[in-house]
């Protein structure tokens, strides 16, 4: 078999932010790898670390109050953190580029959409004003925007419509990386659908990687390859779709899919994770989820799981997986 | 013999607006039972959350009747409406928005059983105020801390504590988990779901969230720019949708499991304007078996199957 290509190798990723209430351990020892042309979904809830670790792809962490204390970023055979900030800045939307969570706040409220995208074409690519916006055009097409819109300005868009002038400038310079942080969770489901829709199109067209963040499970089983979740600045489990959703093993995963309500069963009960997120200025000792996990033994409040590999495509951090801890998930998974 | 709590009769709420008139609620029809869970979804901008909120008379129906156990509401005093409210309660979308900052957790589930002036001591109100704290699953120590150093959980639990403070007969419940993470909504969607059993509360389940609104309620209507496309029970409305928008809406739910892949129907174009809406049905520019008569004439809701009510010309044909 030919070796695997990966588009991004992230190791030990890890960023703190001093703030004035403690230190944010918002990432604790990170590793992913996406392969080329693949997706990958980025799951968890709010404070997980989801879009924390994307701004550190493109070095965008702000710094102070963040800093990046450990790890390498390979991007495309190179590490990210030898770059100057002036290379740096020819890689974002270039090489790399993010699609936001919200399109009502990320656009340029006093600039035509037109001239929004030309600027990214003018920016990385040799070209004069007037072929730069003829290209925003093609690009506004290729989206589903009418290109002799070019002229008007966000306001006049919808937010579907917002959001696919973002998709627009994001793909604009053929990125071998698409980050897309939350992309549809502004939208409604119809809009969404069309969204996700025309993402997968032009994914497939121009053979992009991506790097998925949602908390939606839905839409991981729709469009990704592969999945990471990810707790307290760490990453409990990763597998391919079928590791994660048929061969679940982590009890926080597990926690995530009782939590959402079955469309086909609606008579079952919900089974929420008790507890809350643990503050990361404080996050506790051991396991991260032991103070909510319903298997929690004494060891798990003291030591941090190790990544268990279950198969070549599954890893979990779990204490239940590893040989001699007497940890048991009540004997219906190992 | 069904116990009719509530009955809603041509509702029609417009908003004068610089551009037009805007059609929120147009002629919304329907009973609810007590005990039961009517559950409203549709898309950002169908009226689903003024439907609440004029039901309620926090928005005054244009027209309409809401008749509230037997008595039509939109015609009484302000000072009986005052009186009424404790019996009709709503829980809304935004647990960071609808709290008072300068108020700790337990002014804030007081302030009813104040303004009804409910006790006559203070000891008997605090003894309340506990009492619901624990009911809605809030700890005793947390009765002096302000909103913004609790969780989105939390603060949505005050919200549910303070509508209940009156022991309400009817709460409306505006998108109540749309703001929480998954884990967390599962929990206020368990304990809603807990209250209802314990005082055999009535709701009217307001969401966009077609998975949530399916394990909550028992029937559903479905909106689209301010009238009900379709109308049933939740079974009957997953398992045989009749409108197109309808099957379109479920059509597009991603579901978290593999080999669940379904037909999508994408819907083309986006939701039009409410503010002066032409004559015709209105999910017609979008739909892909309209017909001329669907822009000339809007189609009444009828009664398709029993019990199932849908708003379409050609409802019979699919």
């Amino acid at each position: 078999m030919a070796e695997k290509q990966y588009c991004i190798d992230i190791k030990d990723l890890a960023v703190k932010f001093t703030t004035m209430d403690g230190v944010v351990h918002a990432i604790n020892g990170v590793d992913l790898k996406i392969e080329k042309g693949k997706t990958l979904g980025l799951v968890g809830e709010t404070g997980a670390g989801k879009t924390t670790t994307a701004l550190s792809i493109l070095r965008l962490i702000p710094n102070p109050p963040g800093e990046i204390t450990s790890g390498t970023i390979v991007l495309e055979e190179k590490n990210i953190f030898e770059y100057t900030e002036k290379e740096m800045e020819a890689i974002r939307g270039k090489q790399v580029s993010m699609i936001f969570q919200d399109p009502m706040t990320s656009l340029n409220p006093v600039m035509t959409v037109g001239d929004q995208i030309a600027e990214v074409i003018q920016l990385h690519e040799n070209v004069d004003a007037k072929g730069a916006l003829e290209k925003a055009k093609e690009m506004l097409e290729m989206v589903g925007i009418p290109g002799n819109r070019a002229g008007e300005y966000p306001h006049q868009f919808s937010g579907g419509m917002k959001q696919r002038v973002i998709i627009a400038m994001a793909l604009v310079c053929n990125p071998h990386l698409l980050i897309a942080d939350e992309p549809t969770t502004a939208l409604d489901v119809t809009i969404q659908a069309q969204v996700l829709d025309l993402m997968q199109k032009l994914k497939e067209k121009y053979g992009t990687s991506m790097l998925m963040i949602t908390h939606d499970l839905g839409i991981v089983a729709e469009v990704c390859d592969e999945v990471s979740i990810m707790y307290a600045g760490r990453i409990v489990e990763h597998g391919t779709l079928e590791d994660i959703f048929n061969r679940t093993s982590h009890p926080y995963t597990e926690g995530l899919f009782g939590s959402l309500p079955n469309i086909e069963k609606r008579e079952e009960e919900l089974k929420p994770i008790p507890g809350l997120m643990p503050d990361p200025t404080n996050l506790p000792a051991g396991c991260p989820f032991h103070p909510r996990c319903v298997y929690c033994q004494e060891i798990c409040k003291s030591r941090v799981p190790a990544q268990t590999h279950l198969s070549d495509t599954h890893t979990v951090a779990c204490l239940a997986y590893e040989e001699g801890t007497g940890v048991s998930l009540g004997g219906k998974h190992s | 013999m069904s116990d009719v709590l509530l009955e809603v009769k041509n509702l029609t709420k417009y908003f004068e607006t610089p551009a037009g008139t805007l059609h929120a609620v147009d002629g919304l029809t329907f009973r609810l039972e007590r005990g039961k869970t009517l559950g409203v979804v549709g898309e950002s901008g169908c009226g689903k959350s003024t439907t609440g909120r004029a039901i309620l008379r926090l928005h005054e129906p244009t027209s309409g009747e809401v008749i509230f156990e037997g008595r039509d509401i939109t015609g009484i005093s302000q000072k009986e409406m005052t009186r009424l409210r404790t019996e009709m309660q709503m829980i809304f979308q935004d647990p960071f928005a609808s709290l008072n900052p300068r108020k700790t957790v337990s002014e804030i589930i007081a302030e009813p059983l104040r303004l009804h002036k409910m006790f006559k001591n203070k000891k008997e109100q605090e003894k309340r105020v506990l009492e619901l704290m624990e009911l809605v699953g809030l700890s005793e120590r947390l009765v002096n801390t302000y909103p913004h150093e609790l969780d989105g959980g939390r603060r949505q639990r005050i919200g549910i504590a303070r509508a209940l403070a009156m022991k309400p007969k009817f709460i409306v419940c505006d998108e109540p988990v749309s703001a929480l993470d998954v884990s967390i909504q599962a929990q206020i969607l368990n304990l809603l779901k807990n209250l209802q059993k314990e005082f055999g509360l009535t709701y009217m389940f307001i969401t966009h969230d077609l998975s949530v609104v399916n394990y909550f309620s028992d029937e559903i209507v479905v909106m689209y720019l301010g009238k009900v496309v379709e109308h049933a029970s939740s079974e009957d409305l997953f398992a045989h949708p009749i409108h197109p928008y309808t099957k379109a809406l479920l059509s597009a739910i991603p579901i978290p499991s593999l080999g669940a892949r379904k037909e999508r129907i994408l819907l083309k174009g986006e939701i039009t304007s409410p503010i002066n809406p032409k004559p015709g049905c209105r999910f017609a520019p979008r739909c892909e078996y309209a017909q001329p008569c669907c822009f000339e004439q809007s189609p009444e809701l009828k009664e398709q199957e029993p019990n199932h009510f849908v708003s379409c010309h050609f409802s019979d044909k699919f």
